[in-house]
């Protein structure tokens, strides 16, 4: 139970192995993050990002280039993995194949020296917790991936260690395995009480299990906050468009100011941005000019005719169940993807939602984001 | 060369393609070797600038560090002692002490004999209490020229040393500036196993590397510019000396008609060229082809055909191969069995005839390898994908297509860096000549030449014959193990900068 | 109509693989009789008693142990005790020094491996013949040669023995690195990770640089002659045995020959079956890699 600091943090790859000239790659840049203690930070990021450097950093699987690591107020750059205190969770589970499940457990605490009892006493401890009590006596080879999985949750867990590293722990697992094993790191966070830091690719994992998630692009952070706040004020096109799925619509439009109103204008129908969101862009107060304007799939609403929507094309329906997915273009081309719960939709409607068919919709100015083209930074909230 | 795009090659016909891959492989050779002296210049640029730098570093150091750190210059591990690393600062004094005593007591005495190795040759000397000459031995060549090479060792060891020495002041000023405390004795121990482990599980074989490989090469290759042999042995016959470069010129000049060393020597590289070929090639698709007819759905007892083959490789190569030498000789067996069927009246000349004989070995050769190479084929072919196969049927493709269109570029592919090191390996491949035909038949025109050389001879073989005939020209042996590594480089060279399904093999994995 | 050709069709192909597999079994038939013969040979040889020197025909007129008794009572056994004590000590001691490069060099990454290894490579174009020379007269100084061939002998063949190092290597890295992070997370060291881990899953490479250790001294040959050379108390079976079929001496010796063959290669064949599956899987694994 600790936290975690990471100061001007950076990871620098170079060749230089003694027969080439040295070639640098930057991986992570300058990075900056507080974990408190007992957090559950997430890292999230497309692959490449950086991500897993920055956990194997932490963990002292990877050297540290520049900056400093704190644990529990204790820099660690120069201490091995194993004097860190720390247990971690791999994407691939990392089992020790010659060892029963019980000594792939037990490993850790048999290296610490603990009495042959407690040893005992904790590892049925946790795989009753984890329900694979019934498997203690077998080979990982003999398990399932998601038995797999939970042995080395279980490993990492019977060590009473200062944080808990998940590096994309539930990646090789199939869907609805994926869902099931989700929650119950939720309730194993709870059981365990400690410091997390998870690291995923996966947005929906990053939404549902952070109290902050930690997006990355190309080693950078490009923002840090809960999972309301990246969702509602993302701070850049990048991640608008990488948190929520379907991804974002992204419209270039002119942005007008008309007596003190702001108005978008995208594909020649005029829409004001009033309200608290009027408020906001107002108090941010930005130089009008062609931006890029970012509507969530599930913030435009469909209207008929003559209602002043956007009039589009329908090209593809994809009926989820409870929604629909809809692809549609605009009379230039644009491709945007709305998303309708089929609750709303009256049996008509549904009959209308046809391939080639017409629909026009319409933009809530409350959920609209607005980016600076060039910058891509967010007007109001960057 | 015109370079053709993507799809500007997709439009030539078959031949075309041909050509022009071949037309790239030959414009890719001096590309390649260009490449490879780039690389070298590169090298010892790298090594100049390293060298500055390290300079420039050493000044620095001491103008910025403190008086510990200057007394470490002239008492290694001064500095690291005075600040508390007891253990590195004693490693570091009992190093430059060794070496101190060492140049003292031997060290520079070897050194200076180094330029002429040896001035007193063995000889006869009047001894006042026998009052008669006798014979004594004096200055040793060999021991000069090896403990020469060993000391220069050990000074480029105690330089790497005496600046690791600095270093170490260098970083512990940084570290304590810092405020953190340095490592103790005890941290350093426990690196041992820990994070510096690689150190301690290199250091023993890398030490039996360096004595016993690298030492005897670098030795040898200085051989090449001596005159030693049997009569010049160093000590108990004559002092060998320096002799430059004529080693090479009497190997090497084609000019002199009737140099009857390079003769032989192109003589013999083009056979070990030829052979080495052959005995790749052959064994590598007979071995494939015995792998599938084995491995061939259908064929039943594929234990036992595999275990009758896997078997003889089992059985150590000098009792087979003596075996089958003298069952093929004059009187052996083969000879023996034939001229009772009443087939033949004479006997074969299986090891008499040059021709013959070269065919015979690569036979045998054939005999010798196929088993391991039907084991790597079989391990490869099990690994091939089986929906290749399976799409391929469906694209219509027969077995014969399914063959050279999926089998054999899957194993090229795969065993194209096994093909290289095969290749060289059969260079020197001096047990099966060896014990087959020891070189024989003799080489009339060549026997001249040092050690009676055989149109079986390999380069190998014949540098060991040069080595133990009665005149021992240990010169002219080093000057054909250099050209054996060579040959060697240089085809290792080209074959992994052109061939591209090498240089992507790690992609491929 | 149809049904009928088809039927044709598929019974042609049966009879056409049907073929094709006689054929290929008449040639495996071939095969094993051509690679087993000189065996046979050998075997039927060392049991001859009417002559002792080569003859044109194969099975024995007259059967006995002569050549057998004959064998113990001449430096054979000598010969066979340096050999064998020889393949123990290499074998042993080849494997730590390989197995400590291979592992190094699959797991660290350190500063100057690359170079290493380019190093260990451009060496290995050296003939090694060519440093026989030097090393025969280093280890005569030492008194490492002719009757105490045997300790000179060992060291020759392990102190180089980490250039070997590709196969292993190559087993090594196909063991996923992540185990090695999750060991060492869970508290071990370095020394820890390959003693508890590394090592339990080397098992077949760890045979396998034993098994190929443990043969190569059985069939060296030049090496050994150099250093014995001459003296027959410090030779190997293989120069011992060289020396019979000379000349001079094939005359009153080739049956002996045969008789020592098959003593050397009963106990070495019998250990290379049992561990087969071994040897086949470092054998392919190497080539693959390269």
């Amino acid at each position: 139970m600790a936290n975690v600091k990471l100061t001007n943090v950076k990871k620098i790859y170079s060749s230089n192995d003694g027969t080439h000239k040295k070639d640098y790659v930057v991986a992570v840049h300058d990075f900056n993050l507080d974990i408190k203690d007992k957090e559950f930070v997430v890292f999230v990021g497309p692959s490449g990002c950086g991500k897993s450097t920055t956990l194997r950093m932490i963990a002292g699987l990877e050297d540290i280039s520049d900056g400093t690591v704190e644990i529990d107020g204790e820099v660690v750059n120069d201490l091995q993995p194993k004097d860190r205190n720390i247990a971690m969770v791999f994407q691939n589970y990392a089992l020790y194949p010659h060892m029963t499940v019980y000594d792939n457990i037990a490993f850790s605490l048999r290296l610490q020296k603990m009495p042959e009892d407690e040893i005992y006493e904790r590892v049925t401890n946790a795989a009753e917790i984890l329900g694979i009590t019934e498997y203690l006596m077998r080979k990982p080879r003999a398990l399932s991936g998601g038995q797999r999985q939970r042995v080395a949750i279980g490993r990492a867990m019977v060590r009473d260690s200062k944080v808990f590293l998940m590096d994309e722990p539930l990646s090789n697992l199939d869907a609805k395995l994926r869902n099931q094993m989700r929650a119950e790191i939720i309730l194993l966070r709870q059981k365990l009480n400690t410091t997390f830091v998870y690291v995923t690719h996966d947005q929906t994992e990053a939404m549902t299990l952070g109290d902050r998630i930690v997006i990355m692009k190309d080693g950078y952070i490009m923002q840090v906050g809960s999972p309301t706040e990246v969702f509602e004020r993302p701070k850049n096109l990048f991640v608008a468009g990488f948190i929520g799925a379907p991804q974002m619509n992204f419209i270039e439009c002119e942005l007008t100011r008309e007596g003190g109103e702001y108005f978008v204008k995208p594909f020649g129908v005029k829409f004001p941005v009033d309200g608290a969101k009027g408020q906001e862009l107002k108090k941010a107060n930005p130089s009008t000019g062609t931006i890029v304007l970012g509507v969530r799939p599930e913030h435009i609403v469909l209207t008929d005719a003559g209602q002043g929507g956007i009039p589009c094309t329908l090209e593809v329906n994809e009926m989820m169940g409870s929604e629909v997915h809809l692809h549609v273009y605009t009379e230039d081309g644009t491709r945007l993807v709305v998303r309708v719960p089929t609750m709303n939709l009256s049996q008509e409607q549904r009959d209308h939602l046809k391939q080639g068919n017409k629909v026009y919709l319409k933009f809530e100015s409350k959920v609209m984001h607005f980016f600076n083209k060039e910058t891509e930074q967010n007007l109001i909230y960057a | 060369m015109k370079r053709y795009s993507d799809l500007e090659f997709l439009r030539l016909s078959k031949w075309q393609k041909f050509l022009y891959r071949l037309a790239s492989f030959f414009a890719g050779i001096p590309v390649a070797i260009k490449k490879f002296f780039v690389g070298i210049g590169r090298f010892f640029a790298n090594i100049g600038t390293t060298i500055g730098s390290e300079f420039a570093d050493l000044v620095t150091t001491f103008k910025n560090g403190d008086w510990k750190t200057r007394v470490s210059y002239l008492i290694m591990g001064f500095g690291s002692a005075a600040r508390g690393q007891w253990l590195r600062g004693l490693l570091f004094f009992v190093f430059e002490a060794v070496f101190i005593i060492y140049m003292v007591v031997a060290g520079g005495y070897w050194l200076s004999m180094l330029p002429s190795l040896g001035k007193v040759g063995p000889g006869e000397v009047y001894n006042e209490v026998l009052d008669t000459y006798v014979y004594q031995y004096n200055d040793n060549s060999f021991k000069i020229l090896l403990y020469g090479v060993l000391t220069i060792f050990f000074i480029i060891a105690f330089i790497y040393t005496w600046r690791q020495n600095i270093k170490q002041n260098k970083i512990a000023e940084g570290i304590l500036a810092s405020g953190k405390p340095l490592r103790s004795g005890k941290d350093d121990l426990k690196s041992m196993v820990d994070d510096q482990f690689h150190k301690t599980l290199l250091a023993l074989p890398l030490t039996g590397i360096l004595v016993f490989t690298v030492l005897p090469i670098v030795f040898m290759i200085l051989v090449a510019f001596t005159n030693y042999d049997g009569t010049h042995d160093g000590y108990y016959s004559n002092l060998f000396t320096w002799v430059g470069l004529k080693n090479f010129n009497t190997m090497l000049s084609w000019s002199g008609g009737g140099n009857v060393y390079s003769a032989t020597f192109g003589e013999i590289l083009t056979w070990t060229l030829i052979w080495a070929f052959f005995a790749t090639f052959t064994n590598y698709f007979l071995g494939v082809f015995v792998a599938m007819m084995i491995n061939k759905k259908g064929i039943k007892l594929k234990k036992v055909w595999r275990t009758v083959l896997v078997m003889t490789i089992a059985i150590p190569q000098f009792i087979s191969l003596l075996y089958v030498s003298k069952m093929f000789a004059k009187n052996g067996i083969v000879n023996g069995l034939l001229m009772n069927l009443g087939w033949i009246k004479q006997a074969l000349p299986f090891w008499e005839d040059p021709t013959w004989a070269r065919v015979t070995v690569i036979l045998v050769n054939i005999w010798i390898g196929i088993p391991y190479l039907m084991l790597i084929a079989t391990g490869i072919l099990m690994n091939i994908p089986a929906d290749l196969y399976e799409s391929s049927r469906i694209d219509g493709a027969n077995p014969w297509q399914q063959f050279t269109k999926i089998t054999l570029p899957y194993m090229l592919f795969i065993t194209g860096p096994y093909l290289l090191t095969s290749f060289t390996g059969n260079m020197n491949n001096f047990n099966v000549i060896y014990l087959l035909t020891g070189g024989a038949p003799t080489n009339a025109a060549a026997s001249s030449a040092a050690g009676t050389a055989g149109y079986t001879n390999l380069l190998i073989t014949w540098l060991f014959k040069i080595t133990t005939g009665a005149e021992a020209q240990y010169y002219l042996a080093s000057v054909v193990g250099i050209m054996v590594f060579v040959v060697v480089a240089l085809i290792s060279l080209v074959v992994y900068n052109v061939l591209p399904s090498i240089k992507n093999e790690e992609d491929f994995q | 109509m149809s049904t009928n050709n088809s039927m044709k069709r598929s019974m042609g192909l049966k009879a056409s693989a049907r073929i094709s597999n006689t054929i290929i079994y008449i040639v495996l038939i071939a095969m094993s009789f051509i690679w087993l013969i000189p065996f046979i040979c050998i075997v039927l040889q060392s049991f001859r008693v009417e002559s002792t020197w080569q003859v044109g025909y194969v099975i024995p007129q007259k059967w006995g142990l002569d050549n057998y008794v004959k064998l113990f009572h001449s430096d054979f056994t000598r010969w066979y005790l340096n050999t064998f004590i020889i393949a123990v000590v290499t074998a042993l001691l080849q494997t730590v020094i390989v197995l400590c490069m291979s592992y190094t060099l699959s797991r660290f990454r350190f500063k100057m491996r690359k170079a290493l290894m380019q190093f260990m490579l451009i060496l290995g174009m050296f003939p090694g013949m060519l440093t026989m020379i030097i090393l025969y007269r280093v280890l005569k100084d030492l008194g490492m040669t002719q009757a105490n061939a045997v300790p000179g002998l060992i060291l020759v063949y392990i102190a180089s023995s980490g250039m070997g190092y590709y196969v292993s290597k190559g087993f090594f890295d196909t063991i996923p690195k992540s185990l090695d992070e999750a060991a060492r997370v869970d508290g071990a060291t370095r020394a820890q990770v390959l003693t508890k881990i590394i090592l339990p899953l080397a098992k077949p490479i760890v045979i396998y640089t034993i098994l190929t250790a443990f043969m190569a001294p059985w069939g060296d040959f030049v090496f050994a002659r150099y250093i014995s050379f001459g003296t027959s108390a410090g030779m190997n079976v293989a120069v011992g045995m060289y020396n019979w079929l000379n000349k001079d001496m094939i005359n009153s010796w080739y049956t002996m020959f045969c008789a020592g063959g098959v003593i050397v290669a009963i106990p070495v064949t019998i250990l290379f079956m049992c561990l087969q599956k071994y040897y086949v899987e470092g054998v392919t694994g190497g080539a693959v890699k390269g």
